[in-house]
């Protein structure tokens, strides 16, 4: 006996859409770091041509050097927004969409506690969230080397392990709004709407001196605020991510132990 | 297979109640069905039948009162009590896009463990192929993977919401042969349905449920001596209706030229002699449905409902 079976079932039924956001995120790495050699001479041009402002916005400091092209491309906005997306559909799928489906009775009428229920669900996604937010780290340890971009490996692995660290923070609340309201749309709104505004506070706090201050109520500073692809490992922003993913997850699971399922 | 019962009653709700806001969805429910019976819950759609089920299966967290399931706690024991209980929804929806096959795969692992022999024993029983993937079975074949998945681990006890629904005829006298063997088995059998002629041939004793109240528990022998049918006649020419009342049964004779119809509660023998004088060219007898007889016996008259007392005594 390898996984319990609920576990394995849920892996099962989210399959498909695991190739797929593996296939995407994959995609989207090596198709951004390839360019990087094509790329540099154009990469002034861009720069110069993208006001400052623009600049901030995005978190790109420069996209000259290999690590700036890095956050500028794969860190910066397209990468995150992928992986979080993935994130918050499996974690609407752990409870959420069952019970708006009804798939819930027959799933729930296995011999688990509520709490253990919850449990397997979501350490079926989280897996499932986690392979598909490693995908950057694995194929970036390979292609890095491979086209000889001078970027530290530790500071590469230190960002995507950054990005992993995001996923799990956003997987645990979307988890705690599915587990709560039962309501796919309120996971897939709250979560989302959450994301936005905690970019935007990340985003604009790089840009005026007076909403510095904002940043540290962004996920997205503690994953890349701190140019981790420059300055390697900040163990403590990654901690509290992973932290809020935990505690959310903890707060979910009881509360879902607490309520009436499928009404 | 009955560890964890403390006595011979399998269900057991004391007071049961829930509210969702200020709808009632049951009330003051107490109920008991013993051990090896097979109860049916019979009820019009909206009575509280399926949110007793879901309270049953902790599911829902009752408003005031509590149940207990062979003996134990609904929400405490729910890991032990679920491997013992055998649940059918109303409303089947399955997860995932397996073959029936991997799906009960899957529940029998959840459980613990199922003898394949089982699963393919009772899908040959309802001529299921278990090849085809669910989210493309017909209505009646999903009802059947329903069923096999609530029969297999052959449970303690049986909670089927309206069991037969999308079944065709044969596979619901299948299905009623089946709950016959539970019961020979020892097992408990609590189903709900709407139609009191389906649990009628199966049921040690029925309870009635309406606008979230229990109305009434009987013994099903109780209730066949009480069965009212409807019947319609035609006849080869005009009949008068002074022929067909005052018969002994018969009631709510209405007569439009050469069709006849009526309640019969009991023998038919005195309508069908009355018939007989005229030639007789169809004659359809019906179940009536439930609220439209049955409830209203309880609900329209208090004598009916002394005299009941009395028949049941």
């Amino acid at each position: 006996m390898l996984l319990p079976p609920l576990v394995r079932k849920t892996s099962r039924d989210d399959r498909r859409a695991v190739i797929g956001w593996t296939a995407g995120v994959a995609a989207f790495t090596t198709i951004y770091t390839g360019f990087y050699s094509q790329f540099q001479g154009a990469a002034e041009l861009k720069q110069n041509a993208l006001p400052q402002g623009m600049l901030d916005f995005l978190g790109i400091a420069d996209m000259l050097s290999p690590a700036g092209y890095l956050q500028a491309t794969v860190f910066s906005l397209i990468g995150p927004l992928l992986v979080l997306m993935c994130a918050v559909t499996l974690s609407a799928r752990t409870i959420a969409r069952p019970e708006e489906d009804g798939g819930m009775e027959l799933l729930l009428a296995n011999p688990l506690s509520r709490k253990a229920f919850a449990t397997q669900r979501l350490t079926a996604a989280a897996v499932a969230v986690t392979v598909v937010a490693a995908m950057p780290w694995i194929l970036l340890s390979i292609l890095v080397p491979a086209i000889a971009m001078d970027v530290p490996l530790s500071n590469v692995a230190a960002a995507c392990v950054g990005l992993i660290a995001l996923a799990w923070c956003f997987t645990g609340i979307a988890f705690l709004v599915g587990a709560v309201s039962g309501k796919r749309g309120n996971v897939l709104a709250i979560t989302g709407v959450l994301a936005v505004a905690t970019y935007m506070a990340n985003a604009l706090s790089n840009m005026s001196e007076g909403l510095g201050w904002l940043k540290w109520l962004s996920p997205f500073y503690y994953f890349i605020g701190t140019d981790p692809l420059h300055t390697g490992w900040h163990p403590g922003h990654l901690l509290l991510l992973a932290g809020i993913g935990v505690a959310t997850a903890i707060a979910g699971i009881i509360l879902f132990d607490r309520r009436d399922v499928g009404v | 297979m009955l560890y964890g019962m403390t006595s011979d009653i399998a269900v057991l709700a004391e007071d049961l109640t829930k509210f969702y806001g200020a709808q009632r969805g049951i009330e003051n429910l107490n109920l008991d069905v013993k051990v090896g019976e097979v109860m049916g819950f019979l009820g019009p759609n909206g009575a509280g039948k399926t949110t007793t089920i879901r309270l049953l299966l902790d599911f829902l967290r009752p408003t005031r009162g509590h149940a207990r399931i062979l003996g134990l706690d609904p929400r405490r024991d729910k890991a032990v009590l679920h491997r013992q209980i055998g649940y059918l929804p109303g409303e089947l929806a399955f997860p995932g896009r397996e073959t029936a096959k991997d799906l009960l795969r899957f529940f029998g692992d959840a459980r613990g463990g199922v003898a394949w022999s089982t699963v393919t024993s009772l899908a040959e029983r309802l001529d299921l192929d278990l090849s085809r993937r669910v989210r493309a079975m017909s209505k009646g074949n999903k009802q059947k993977v329903g069923l096999v998945q609530a029969f297999m681990h052959q449970p303690a006890l049986l909670i089927l919401d309206e069991p037969t629904s999308g079944l065709d005829p044969l596979m619901q006298q299948e299905f009623l042969a089946m709950v016959r063997d539970a019961r020979d088995n020892g097992q408990t059998v609590f189903m709900s349905s709407h139609v009191l002629a389906e649990v009628q041939s199966t049921a040690d004793r029925v309870a009635i449920v309406r606008n979230g109240q229990l109305a009434a528990v009987e013994k099903v022998e109780s209730l066949g001596r009480r069965a009212v049918r409807s019947v319609e006649i035609h006849f080869g020419d005009p009949v008068s209706r002074a022929e067909f009342t005052g018969l002994p049964g018969v009631s709510n004779v209405e007569v439009a030229g050469p069709v006849l119809r009526c309640t019969v509660d009991g023998r038919l023998d005195p309508l069908i002699k009355a018939a007989a004088l005229h030639e007789v060219i169809d004659l359809l007898s019906a179940e009536p449905d439930l609220e439209e007889t049955f409830l209203s016996y309880y609900y329209h008259s208090e004598g009916a409902t002394d005299a009941t007392a009395a028949a049941g005594a």
